[in-house]
């Protein structure tokens, strides 16, 4: 599970350190209480907060246990912190699926984060958060980006900090290096967020805000103090500001936003519909199933119910004509909303919320113009700029 | 350039660089370690004043930080005691001002800088020290700092009226200037002498 990383190396000594140690029968009873604490979280319902203070709790608890235990005899502070590293990792990679992203809650703010930056990265620009153009450097932000990627590579509260604090010193390299090169005085976090806060856009590091509750949770709280903490909270930061954002948080006009998240949104439709399609066998796909329900169980559509065993030649045909319809329809109206010309003065005009809309408003046209499915790949590659 | 950075570094293994006995706020009654924010509108040189601060005092043995807006140093004040100021710089820029509380949340101490050639800093300066009067912890303690003191020719906020606001909020008021170093010290060190001391039990 370590092998994505970079520091992985110098962690797994780390760890098999301290498994080694936990082999040595003089520390029997030391293995008897971490698995007697695992085994006692598995018979109670999950609890964030309370399972949090359970955690730090037996961290320090151990943390006694080991001071005082002879195989620790004479060790270093770092030996020592080393094995208490070992513990936290041991143990919430135990835990891990009983600790992360465990609420529906979290789960659903997860996809909204997520949903939010994947329409904001359609559109915004390092321009929109007045990020000088000195501080824009593709490679140094990719290489920040991918390290906050990387974040559920690993279980360990520590190496998910980690990737964390790895993307927060390639910014910090980039911003020295700016200021060294262009003889600019360092701006310190007037530069450093604005940039964090693009890079965490452009990476839509997966489960954001569960990754950020584990960490704050269950990573040893004396870990996440000082320098850590300060960059966490930066990525909380981020994160916050992400959620809140709306027209006026960006160096952009209100409605040119408005409209460009209106236009992300159907792009992202028209990528879902163009997906579900390429399946080939929509019938039994599960986002077949799930548009069924959307529409409320109504039969207008043929196939709908159908299994994919049921299929004939002829309803193979069929199937390829009114996928060809509803592509056609699509980006008819992908092109209405793309050229808003009215939007400015009327408002009003109709723009598609969601996938229900969109089915409703085909519902009962059967025109077939396959040329216009061209169209559709113009749609999707809808221009990304940096 | 930024390759170095993501490559295994037995060094960063230890996040946060700090001995446990270290961490968790103050240490113990004779060496401090104390969390300060800095607040100000972008470009008052809050980050300059940190660096001169940082700098000016260069400790061969502290653990270098990795950026230019978290930085800590240590002072030691006439009583024997030191101070570990750990340093939180945040953006000034007005978008950002609702994330303020993540930041100054446990904070011992607000620094708070506006720019002497700009009436529009010390307004900012004023609104973040009602902010911290409702919001920042009771007991923080607040020092105003009006920067670019070298820029007298420029100036637009008269020194009394930083004097007078300072004094009506109970806050320590001090004028620096990062570029010539002028009283950057003394900020942070009449900083520590009013720092309240941990009972001695």
């Amino acid at each position: 599970m370590d092998t994505a990383a970079s520091h992985s190396s110098s962690s797994s000594i780390m760890f098999y350190d301290f498994l080694d140690k936990m082999r040595n029968p003089a520390s029997l009873n030391l293995v008897k209480s971490i698995k007697s604490f695992i085994v006692s979280f598995q018979f109670s319902s999950a609890n964030p907060e309370n399972d949090s203070e359970r955690v730090q709790e037996f961290f320090s608890t151990m943390e006694a246990a080991i001071m005082e235990h002879p195989l620790w005899a004479g060790a270093t502070d770092d030996e020592f912190d080393c094995s208490m590293e070992g513990l936290e990792k041991y143990i919430m990679t135990k835990l891990f699926s009983r600790t992360f992203a465990i609420s529906p809650e979290d789960v659903r703010i997860d996809q909204e984060i997520s949903e939010k930056i994947h329409l904001l990265q359609s559109f915004l620009r390092p321009e929109h958060l007045d990020i000088p153009p000195f501080l824009q450097n593709e490679a140094s932000w990719l290489l920040a980006e991918k390290e906050l990627q990387k974040i559920n590579a690993f279980r360990a509260p520590r190496e998910k900090l980690h990737c964390i604090m790895s993307c927060c010193r390639i910014i910090n390299n980039l911003l020295l290096n700016a200021s060294i090169s262009e003889n600019h005085v360092p701006g310190g976090a007037d530069d450093f967020l604005p940039v964090l806060i693009y890079v965490t856009i452009k990476a839509n590091p997966p489960q954001l805000h569960s990754n950020l509750k584990y960490i704050q949770l269950y990573r040893r709280q004396e870990k996440l103090v000082s320098e850590s903490s300060y960059y966490f909270t930066n990525l909380v930061s981020a994160k916050s500001f992400i959620v809140q954002l709306n027209a006026k948080s960006l160096s952009m006009d209100e409605i040119e936003f408005e409209e460009s998240m209106q236009a992300a949104k159907l792009d992202s439709e028209v990528s879902q519909v163009e997906a579900l399609q390429a399946q080939m066998d929509p019938i039994s796909s599960t986002k077949m199933h799930g548009m069924k329900k959307n529409i409320d169980g109504r039969s207008n559509y043929p196939y709908m119910e159908a299994e994919p065993g049921e299929l004939t030649v002829e309803d193979v045909e069929r199937l390829l004509s009114l996928y060809k319809d509803v592509v056609t329809k699509f980006s008819s109206l992908c092109r209405a909303v793309r050229h808003p010309s009215a939007t400015r003065t009327k408002p009003s005009l109709p723009v598609p919320k969601g996938r229900d809309d969109i089915l409703l408003q085909l519902e009962g046209q059967s025109q077939i113009i396959p040329e216009e499915k061209e169209e559709v790949h113009k749609v999707k590659s809808f221009p990304v700029k940096n | 350039m930024g390759c170095s950075s993501s490559l295994p570094d037995r060094s960063t293994g230890r996040l946060g660089g700090l001995n446990v006995s270290e961490s968790g706020g103050v240490a113990d009654a004779k060496n401090l370690r104390v969390k300060l924010v800095l607040l100000g509108d972008s470009g008052v040189g809050k980050s300059c004043i940190v660096l001169r601060f940082v700098r000016g005092q260069f400790d061969p043995t502290s653990k270098v930080t990795i950026g230019a807006s978290f930085l800590s140093q240590t002072i030691a004040l006439q009583d024997s005691t030191t101070v570990k100021f750990e340093i939180w710089d945040t953006a000034g820029q007005e978008r950002y001002a609702a994330l303020a509380p993540l930041y100054y949340r446990g904070a011992a101490i607000a620094v708070i800088v506006y720019d002497i050639t700009s009436p529009e800093t010390f307004t900012k300066a004023q609104y973040w020290v009602k902010e911290l009067q409702k919001h920042g912890s009771p007991d923080i303690v607040m020092a105003l700092v009006a920067n670019k003191a070298d820029l007298h020719e420029k100036r637009e906020v008269p020194t009394q009226d930083g004097i007078d606001y300072a004094e009506k909020n109970g806050m320590f008021f001090i004028e620096t200037s990062a570029k010539t170093a002028d009283n950057i010290n003394q900020l942070f060190e009449e900083i520590g002498k009013r720092l309240p001391r941990p009972s001695s039990t």
